[in-house]
């Protein structure tokens, strides 16, 4: 295979994209269908990529101090790459019938196909540099698709934008302490330890990958932008592909670029940093009363479990959390899907105004609960088998981080039993009353995931089994880890958890009478209510926080300003027309006074040059 | 070849002058017009070697004639400039005879000018800077009114000091050494030791020079005569006349005969660094827009001093394009001047206002032409105050250059404001019948400012070739 090959999954999107963004918009159809065409063809160049045993690079030297413009190709980014192009397909065919009589669709599908190309060209290069630029660019296709069509998401994407950006900072000075370690930018060709100046560029490159990820603290953008944008962009980005990329740049650096040891400090703090994820995380979603915005809450929670699983640097994590990864990209995009049939049905995502949808639609509540179980580990989905791989890497990395896990695990069982039960059972609306099924391109990516969930689950050894070989080389042999989980204990206690989330749930219900309110006990306990009202409030939001400190420096800068401007306009200009008004009028054409100017200038100038006499 | 230029115009005035018929003086325009170009195309197409010409004439008449880079520039200024002089004068002169007489003393400032720069003599230098004087007094005088009078007055008693005290010190000189000529001169005075004497006539020369360049604090004079000026004569002063008079005689004198020492050096940075100060703040509290240009031109000129201050070659340098860019800035700016007077009859920057789009011509070059004085690339005024500027940092002078750098913001300031007032701006009803002005005074202001972009944009292929020939490596 040759390998100009590798440029096609970047190249072809790009200019179809730029295409795209030319056809006007009296022409219907015509872009939802190259765009399908697009992520076909993308989809079967990348399944002849993943055929392709061994590594193929590419490199055009750009400058000599090492930037090379470097693609490479081997299994672990072959397997992401695809998965990307899968995701993109289904969205695609989501689309076709989703985004009709929505404004600026070719710029939608522009931005959309852009960020297929950036998001391959991310993956596939082996160059920190020319990663950057593609990172970069996924930055401006975020904003892009927040912004489009709505004028009142221009607050959420200036957030998306500001947050994603400081944490695209940390990469780059990540990378830039990099290549003053190393002394190369080619990513196989690193190998740092994590100390000193080299753990300061591994802490960046940590918070730059994390950020694309989107755990905290990077994550505040996620809800807001579930509210303000296409349905199609927060099931892609947010619930797909940045997970996939971010925990794909996570799990380069901590497995090839930086050795992470068990126990150091670097792998505590990615455990930490996973574990807060978690649990904090999915108690604000435990709460949300809009099917959305629940949901991305969870899509930050579940990063949560593969930076803790990756952390742990014990295989069995790692290996979980590459899995989860996988997992959670097709749950979560199935359970935004779903999100969006309902929304494209009814009209809202207010679960006040949902309920009863079960009988009405039935393929996208069947959807809806295999997900749902997939995401609460509920065997035998592949939500099952990932976790559970990462209950096991974290119990022996330190039982701290296990029992975050598994509350975390409950909190998500009893939020999705809150949303299920709200959504499709219960009693009908005035809004839920007279809903069909979605149509067939909405309903066929959500089927399609739905099945997959279950083929991860019930056949893991498709997943989990390459996976392992990716690592392999990195970790030594391992033993086989897909099929049933080893340890039956930590199945039973997780099975112990669920049902616990079960009875919590209808303890809720019954207090309450309603399933909207059957978190309610929660929300309102005492310590526990102080913090959601504050939380509710933002004041926890790195976001808001920053702002605020800004806007106090901004402040003392304008104050600051004001007198610099003083000096320019007043103090200098005043000064400037005394001296020039005073010059005027010592010049009033009087000739002898001209005259004794130049007699004391003439003497001056002898009496300066004769004095050395 | 080169005595050429001082031969042919010398012809042309004894031709012009001849009783032989009222028709010569029908011709003189066209004396007027072909010496320049003739002047222009030897320097640019004549390929001649720098150093000492010697003329057919040796024999009879003892006249030493020198060609060197210096003087080539200063011969490629003194024709542009009479060029478009004589093109403003022949549109604006009111009759005939004032049109003759004009274009007669034209050619002879023009044969002075030349003789001026030529010279290698320090008593041929006298009197070729006083045949300029005189015919820049007539000059001025022209239009036979008060002001014309008051200003040639002046202007009389000033140079006539300015003159007198150097002819002293080239009587000192030739006292102390035998010699008049430049190189016999400082040859002989090298090998004196210091000399009471020598350095009297240094003070003789020194003040001398700067009455006829009119530096601060010897500047009175200055925008007197240019206001009184006619505008043909004002371009022609302003743009060449006084400045190959003072500065470069100076800059020839302090050359070629003395070297400068520290304490010269310290007068000729203090007196350049006086003069661009009190010409920008004079020019920025001005409403008449000659007498403004006036101001600027003190300014500008004590950045040249500052240049030929430093007394490196690259500060020689620098001064010497700023000296270029300088005298056709201050052509096309008086151009400008004469064009807006003429439309509209005033020169008062507090009545005129808007013009921008009754005379887009003026404006644009006008804009050019202040924006390149204020220094702004890439157009030529930002090189040469650049290398001056770096002269002055190579050689030390840090405050200098602090102090350069803020006047050339004066002088973008007043500048800006004249631009606002004249050509920006609401459209005012009192001129809305005002036209663009006439191609006689529109096309020496192109021709000017053409030269001054095309000197800046090309800056690297031109200096070596053209404006420096024999110095441009130093840049």
């Amino acid at each position: 295979m040759s390998e100009h090959f590798l440029l096609l999954p970047v190249f072809i999107p790009a200019l179809v994209g730029l295409i795209v963004l030319l056809i006007p918009d009296r022409i219907t159809k015509l872009k939802e269908i190259l765009a399908i065409i697009v992520t076909i063809v993308n989809s079967v160049i990348c399944w002849k990529l993943l055929q392709n045993s061994g590594e193929i690079s590419f490199i055009a030297p750009w400058a000599n101090f090492g930037l090379d413009f470097a693609f490479r190709l081997y299994n672990f980014n072959a397997f992401i790459i695809f998965a990307i192009s899968c995701f993109f397909l289904l969205i695609a065919v989501y689309s076709f019938t989703f985004m009709v009589n929505k404004n600026c669709l070719n710029q939608f599908f522009a931005y959309f196909l852009f960020t297929l190309a950036m998001a391959n060209g991310a993956v596939l290069s082996d160059n920190l540099a020319v990663m950057l630029f593609f990172w970069e660019g996924l930055l401006l296709t975020l904003f892009g698709m927040i912004i489009i069509g709505r004028r009142e998401a221009f607050r959420t994407a200036i957030k998306a934008m500001i947050v994603s950006g400081v944490g695209d900072i940390c990469l780059m000075l990540g990378i830039g302490l990099t290549y003053l370690q190393s002394n190369t930018l080619t990513i196989s060709k690193i190998s740092l330890p994590v100390d000193g100046l080299s753990g300061l560029a591994f802490l960046f490159l940590f918070l730059g990958a994390i950020s694309k990820a989107g755990a905290m603290p990077f994550h505040s953008w996620i809800p807001d932008a579930a509210v303000d944008s296409p349905l199609p962009f927060m099931a892609l980005l947010p619930g797909a592909l940045e997970k996939l990329l971010g925990i794909y740049f996570l799990t380069r650096i901590s497995l090839d670029m930086f050795k992470i040891e068990t126990g150091s400090w670097a792998s505590m703090l990615m455990m930490t940093v996973g574990a807060i994820t978690i649990i904090f995380a999915v108690m604000m979603a435990l709460i949300q009363k809009d099917y959305k915005r629940l949901l991305s809450y969870h899509a930050i929670s579940q990063v949560g479990y593969m930076v803790l699983g990756i952390g742990t640097g014990i295989k069995v994590g790692i290996v979980g959390g590459l899995f989860h990864m996988l997992n959670n990209a097709i749950y979560k995009c199935c359970l935004f899907l779903t999100g969006g049939a309902v929304e494209h049905q009814t009209g809202t995502t207010d679960l006040k105004k949902l309920g009863g949808l079960i009988s009405t639609m039935p393929i996208t509540g069947g959807c809806f609960i295999i997900a749902a179980c997939s995401i609460s580990g509920v065997p035998p989905f592949n939500g099952f088998f990932s976790k559970e791989l990462v209950y096991d890497g974290a119990l022996k990395a330190g039982v701290v981080f296990y029992l975050a896990a598994l509350i975390g695990s409950f909190f998500t069982s009893a939020s999705f039993l809150k949303l299920g039960h709200a959504v499709f059972f219960g009693a009908k609306t005035e809004h839920t009353r007279e809903t069909k099924e979605a149509p067939l391109p909405i309903l066929i990516p959500i089927v399609v995931l739905s099945l997959a969930c279950i083929v991860f689950g019930l056949f893991n050894h498709l997943a989990i089994d390459p996976i392992q070989n990716f690592i392999v080389s990195e970790k030594g042999e391992l033993e086989k880890l897909s099929g049933w989980p080893h340890d039956f204990s930590l199945v039973v206690i997780s099975l112990l958890f669920f049902a616990g989330a079960i009875a919590n749930h209808f303890y809720g219900v019954r207090k309450t009478g309603m399933a909207l309110k059957a978190a309610d006990h929660i929300h309102h306990a005492p310590v526990l209510c102080e913090i959601y009202d504050q939380a509710e409030r933002r004041f926890f939001d790195p976001y808001d926080i920053g702002i605020v400190v800004i806007n106090v420096l901004s402040e003392a800068l304008w104050v600051i300003d004001r007198g610099i401007d003083w000096v320019y306009e007043v103090f200098t200009v005043e000064i400037t027309s005394v001296f020039s008004l005073s010059i005027r009028n010592l010049h009033r054409g009087n000739f002898s006074t001209y005259l004794l100017w130049s007699l004391i200038g003439g003497t001056f100038i002898l009496m300066f040059l004769m004095k050395s006499i | 070849m080169l005595s050429l230029l001082l031969l042919l115009p010398l012809a042309s005035v004894i031709f012009l002058n001849l009783p032989i018929g009222k028709w010569v003086r029908g011709t003189a325009l066209y004396f007027a017009l072909i010496l320049p170009i003739v002047q222009i195309s030897l320097l640019l197409f004549g390929n001649i070697a720098p150093g000492a010409i010697a003329p057919f004439y040796e024999k009879t008449v003892k006249l030493g004639l020198l060609f060197d880079d210096t003087s080539a520039l200063m011969l490629l200024i003194i024709g542009i400039l009479v060029f478009c002089s004589v093109i403003v004068g022949n549109f604006l002169a009111e009759s005939e005879y004032s049109k003759f007489k004009f274009m007669n003393l034209v050619i002879l400032t023009l044969l002075a000018m030349n003789g001026t720069v030529l010279t290698s003599d320090l008593f041929s230098l006298y009197i070729f800077i006083e045949i300029t004087a005189i015919a820049s007094f007539i000059l001025i005088a022209m239009n036979k009114d008060l002001f014309g009078f008051e200003g040639a007055f002046k202007y009389v008693v000033i140079s006539t000091i300015a003159t007198l005290l150097m002819l002293s010190g080239i009587a000192i000189v030739l006292m102390v050494t035998g010699e008049s000529s430049f190189s016999a001169a400082k040859a002989a005075l090298q090998s004196l030791d210091s000399c009471h004497v020598i350095k009297l006539a240094i003070v003789l020369f020194l003040v001398g020079l700067f009455l006829k360049s009119g530096m601060v604090p010897f500047h009175g004079w200055v925008p007197d005569a240019y206001v009184a000026a006619p505008p043909a004569v004002a371009i022609l002063l302003a743009g060449c006349a006084t400045k190959i008079g003072g500065l470069y005689s100076l800059l020839r004198v302090f050359d070629s005969v003395f070297t400068i020492n520290f304490q010269i050096q310290s007068v000729l940075l203090a007196v350049g660094l006086i003069s661009a100060i009190i010409g920008a703040l004079g020019a920025l509290a001005q409403n008449d827009m000659k007498r403004l240009l006036a101001y600027s031109s003190i300014s500008q000129m004590g950045y040249i001093l500052l240049g030929i201050g430093v007394g490196t070659p690259l500060g020689k340098a620098g001064a010497l394009f700023h000296f270029f860019n300088h005298s056709i800035l201050k052509g096309l700016l008086f151009t400008n001047s004469s064009a807006v007077e003429n439309q509209t009859k005033t020169r008062d920057l507090e009545k005129l206002k808007g013009l921008g789009s009754r005379m887009p011509i003026t404006a644009v070059t006008s804009v050019i032409g202040s924006l390149s004085t204020a220094g702004i690339p890439p157009l030529s005024g930002f090189w040469s105050k650049l290398i001056i500027l770096i002269a002055l940092w190579k050689a030390g002078f840090y405050t200098l250059v602090l102090f350069a750098a803020l006047i050339s913001l004066l002088t973008l300031s007043y500048f800006l404001s004249m631009q606002r007032q004249l050509f920006f701006g609401k459209d005012s009803v009192v001129w809305k019948d005002v036209k663009e002005a006439d191609f006689s005074l529109v096309f020496p202001a192109l021709l000017l400012a053409s030269i001054t972009v095309g000197v800046g944009v090309l800056f690297p292929y031109i200096v070596g070739s053209i404006i420096l020939p024999f110095k441009g490596s130093i840049l």
